[in-house]
């Protein structure tokens, strides 16, 4: 039960001192480094739309969700990546399969409206994001040629809970999650039609 | 024994302390636990909704599924129709490919044929004139983000651009110009024709075409008499042709129907509609995307999304099919021109070369429009 | 006002200056460049329509970082008060509850220091690694604490132990030498995180090849990250699981064993300037101590600073303590006796 020796006193003091020393050394070289925080985003023009974003986020309801460029949207009737141009038509002609599993695309018609033919109307699209999960199809069906390329999958943070190290973008397959200063905007697409 | 207690705590404050020393671990245990079995049950929110392609329906003569190309996989591409179209074109000549003098390396965005079959070509930023054997004429700078030119019968080039048209002589001197569209609202112009000293400008911004005099008086508008006010432009392109009796033929892409109108507005005729199986009908959100008007007043239009060129008569049946292994897939336009002799010049302008399409089929000798 | 924002730029390193000058011009030139493509404008659709302005939902703003940075340093500034000056067991339970609360469930566990492990080894090793302030804040605070006033991170704010410490039911003392043996696990794990972390893993023998990128190993093998996010892979469900179950009958499992930011604080600790301390000339021999730490940390009476995880139990059971805070004398007799 002795106290401690002053020769042990000073090794520990002389420990503590190196210590703090380092340690505010270290952090003198990071902050220098620093910069603004960052978030991560979704780069679309290395996005290949692989449905990874759905089932990879840690959250059940992905992060990623389809967005709607409205100043690039073509505002079709024959939208395809609302409907799937493929499919059977009705009576009318026009395809009645959906692209999107969740039906999260949403429309209404918009601008001088012609009651009596549907197909002489302009449609605005906007994405439900309660059911988008994600999953890129009306991304990938909106490219050009056949659309103007105006979706684009991208992440929203008031749903993203901003993980250390994003889920996807460890199995993104085209490194398409990057990292951007906040606010994170995502760099333009260069899909032009 | 638990180490806070002593021989001298009363029995009620033994139990309490118990209780309590039990109790709160495993309230917090089972709430942990609870959490991650909650958790574990959260699965992904199952379809709601399937896609109901109950028949796809293969379109003949479309593209194999996506391999290179990032479209929605088509159906199995299947052989072009056995059926026999009325007329046959073969591809004879490539102008400005990449092997040749004249290749184009940054954009291909406009075609017209002048007097004298000589091509007029809008690409690079320049303005390049061919002669009918594909032979470098001339070359100048073109004015900046041009996006159309026509060849008039004055023989001057007429280049369009956003909110203007600016007018060069053969040798390429700027003689004239005019701001196009309203006060206040530039025309997006997206093609420029010429009939007499008629200035017809697309303007894919206020949907419609309008007339202009030689030295941009308006003096009119053409192809503003649906409900909706305009023609539907999804792609926010419009083109226009004009035949030697002034008729204006206009793409009404996003109803599918190539329309037809007189110069004083008045609309005269349409055909078209939207189908993916016959070939007769034009496919995707948007089409056709271009058009031109051979010397025999047929009317040649050109498609995106499955990349092909078609030949009907004015009263919408197809007489000819220049099909989608001619051009590359991710083509948005086909800039189209069609010289007196009836060759079709079709520019890709991802692949960035014309190609000349002949008929073996005699073209009528009519005046070009 | 323009005085005080000059004398403020004056303070700023001339090299940020004319950084900051340099990427104004450059931004300047960029935007030019794409200005000068020219931007196709949507048709007019008629009628009255209106294009809807995007929705770009905003991340977390600065503001509520600097907010975490300093909850964080509050709690273990009041964390160090309540081990060594108050030494209150229930006022340190609270505390983690606090922490378990915010730390855990309102931030959903991240950004801890524990993860912040790998941000800062991909900073130092990387030059273009974007990393914040905060984040570095988030690493080093803790560590200076630990040369201050010990393991107080561990004991007070850590939400990951603090889950550990209230499941605990009742700990079962492991061996020492074991103890010991499982405690260099938390290094390996360290040196695999930082690896990782700076560089991947990239082997090639013969022609079998494993190309593995970048990865924040302690972020996704983070055992308790399921419980504050409520949701997760079935593989860490179960982990997590697992720990909680052991965590009621093993003291602070993770903690002892395989934190690599407890192995760092565990070594600076040891020299720390005030730590958790039972005094030579105060004690009575009864043992109490040694026997209410689940952790193992009292030797022969004394704390051993390296495993010491400042939890407070070994001053909620001394009768001294009793004593000294005028707290029901439970251990009244104990001391009279000696006294007598």
């Amino acid at each position: 039960m002795t106290e401690k020796s002053t020769r042990r006193r000073f090794i520990e003091g002389s420990c503590r001192l190196l210590g703090l020393v380092t340690l505010g050394g270290a952090a003198g070289v990071l902050t220098e480094r620093t910069s603004a925080n960052a978030v991560y985003q979704v780069d679309p023009n290395k996005c290949k739309s692989c449905d990874l974003c759905r089932t990879s986020c840690v959250l059940s309801l992905s992060a990623v969700k389809a967005v709607n460029d409205f100043e690039k949207c073509g505002y079709c009737m024959l939208c395809p990546a609302y409907m799937d141009v493929t499919s059977k038509p009705d009576e009318k002609g026009i395809p009645m399969g959906k692209v999107c599993p969740q039906d999260a695309l949403k429309r209404r018609v918009v601008g001088r409206v012609d009651p009596d033919d549907p197909n002489n109307n302009y449609y605005e699209y906007i994405v439900d994001e309660t059911r988008c999960d994600g999953c890129g199809k009306c991304v990938k069906a909106c490219l050009p040629p056949a659309g103007n390329g105006s979706l684009r999958l991208e992440i929203r943070y008031n749903r993203c809970v901003e993980c250390n190290e994003c889920a996807i973008r460890i199995v993104c397959p085209d490194n398409a999650i990057v990292r951007l200063p906040v606010p994170g905007v995502a760099p333009p697409s260069t899909h032009t039609s | 024994m638990d180490s806070n207690e002593t021989n001298t705590d009363t029995a009620g404050e033994k139990v309490r302390g118990r209780l309590w020393r039990v109790l709160f671990p495993a309230v917090a245990a089972v709430g942990a636990l609870a959490a991650l079995v909650t958790g574990g049950l959260r699965t992904r929110p199952a379809p709601k909704l399937t896609p109901t392609p109950a028949q796809p329906l293969p379109p003949p003569g479309s593209p194999a599924a996506a391999g290179t190309s990032r479209l929605l996989p088509m159906a199995p591409a299947s052989a072009p129709p056995a059926r026999h179209f009325d007329r046959q074109y073969s591809q004879t000549a490539v102008l400005g490919g990449a092997r040749s003098p004249d290749q184009f390396r940054q954009s291909l965005r406009g075609i017209s044929t002048g007097a004298g079959d000589q091509i007029c070509v809008l690409g690079d930023d320049e303005i390049r004139v061919f002669d009918a054997g594909l032979r470098r004429l001339h070359a100048w700078p073109a004015p900046a983000h041009a996006t159309c030119l026509t060849v008039g019968p004055d023989g001057r080039i007429y280049v369009g651009g956003p909110g203007r048209v600016d007018v060069f002589d053969d040798t390429g001197k700027r003689v004239a110009g005019f701001a196009a569209g309203e006060a206040g609202k530039p025309a997006d112009v997206t093609a420029v024709k010429v009939f007499g000293t008629d200035v017809l400008v697309a303007d894919a911004n206020a949907r419609l075409i309008r007339r202009h005099g030689l030295d941009g008086t308006p003096r009119g508008l053409v192809g503003n008499t649906s409900k909706t006010g305009g023609f539907m432009l999804p792609n926010g392109s419009l083109d226009i042709a004009i035949d030697s009796a002034g008729v204006v033929y206009a793409t009404d892409t996003g109803r599918h129907q190539v329309t037809s109108w007189g110069l004083d507005g008045s609309a005269r005729g349409k055909f078209g509609k939207f189908g993916m199986s016959e070939p007769g009908d034009f496919v995707g959100c948007c089409n056709p995307v271009n058009l031109a008007l051979t010397p025999d007043g047929k009317i040649v239009t050109g498609e995106k999304m499955v990349a092909r060129v078609k030949v009907y008569d004015p009263n919408g049946t197809l007489l000819a099919l220049i099909g989608p292994e001619h051009f590359d897939p991710a083509c948005v336009h086909i800039h189209l021109a069609v010289d007196s002799k009836g060759r079709i010049l079709a520019a890709d302008p991802v692949r960035r070369h014309v190609m000349v399409f002949s008929t073996n089929t005699p073209a009528v000798q009519g005046t070009r429009g | 006002m323009i005085a005080g924002v000059s004398r403020g730029l004056e303070s700023v390193p001339a090299r940020t200056r004319y950084l900051c000058l340099i990427l104004v011009l450059v931004a300047a030139f960029a935007s030019s460049i794409v200005s000068a493509q020219y931007q196709k404008k949507p048709p007019d659709f008629g009628g009255s329509y209106s294009f809807p302005s995007p929705t770009h939902p905003e991340p977390r703003t600065a503001w509520i970082r600097t907010l975490d940075v300093s909850l964080l340093a509050a709690g273990l500034g009041i964390g160090a008060w309540l081990i060594l000056k108050k030494r209150s067991r229930n006022g340190l339970l609270l505390l983690n509850i606090g922490a378990i609360a915010y730390f855990g469930f309102y931030r959903k566990g991240c950004i801890c220091p524990i993860g912040a492990i790998q941000n800062v080894t991909l900073a130092l090793v990387d030059s273009h690694y974007m990393i914040s302030l905060g984040v570095i804040a988030f690493f080093f605070l803790p560590l200076v604490a630990a040369l201050l006033v010990g393991r107080v991170f561990c004991g007070g704010v850590c939400p990951l132990g603090a889950v550990q410490d209230i499941v605990l039911l009742r700990p079962i003392k492991v061996p020492e030498t074991l103890d010991r043996a499982l405690a260099w696990l938390r290094y390996v794990y360290l040196g695999l995180a930082l690896w990782f972390a700076g560089w991947g893993l990239h082997l090639a023998i013969g022609s079998w090849k494993l190309d593995i990128g970048r990865r924040f190993l302690i972020c996704e093998w983070d055992p308790f990250i399921g419980i504050f996010r409520v949701s997760g892979p079935f593989h860490m469900l179960a982990i997590g699981a697992a720990f909680i179950i052991g965590g009621m009958f093993v003291g602070r499992p993770y903690c002892r064993w395989l934190c690599p930011y407890g192995g760092l604080l565990s070594i600076l600790s040891r020299v720390s300037w005030k730590n958790v301390v039972i005094t030579p000339d105060k004690e009575l021999d009864c043992g109490l101590c040694a026997n209410s730490c689940p952790y193992g940390a009292i030797h022969q009476l004394r704390a051993d600073r390296a495993s010491c995880l400042s939890c407070a139990r070994c001053y909620a059971s001394c009768p001294r303590e009793f004593e000294h805070h005028g707290r029901q004398a439970a251990a009244a007799p104990l001391i009279q006796v000696q006294r007598r």
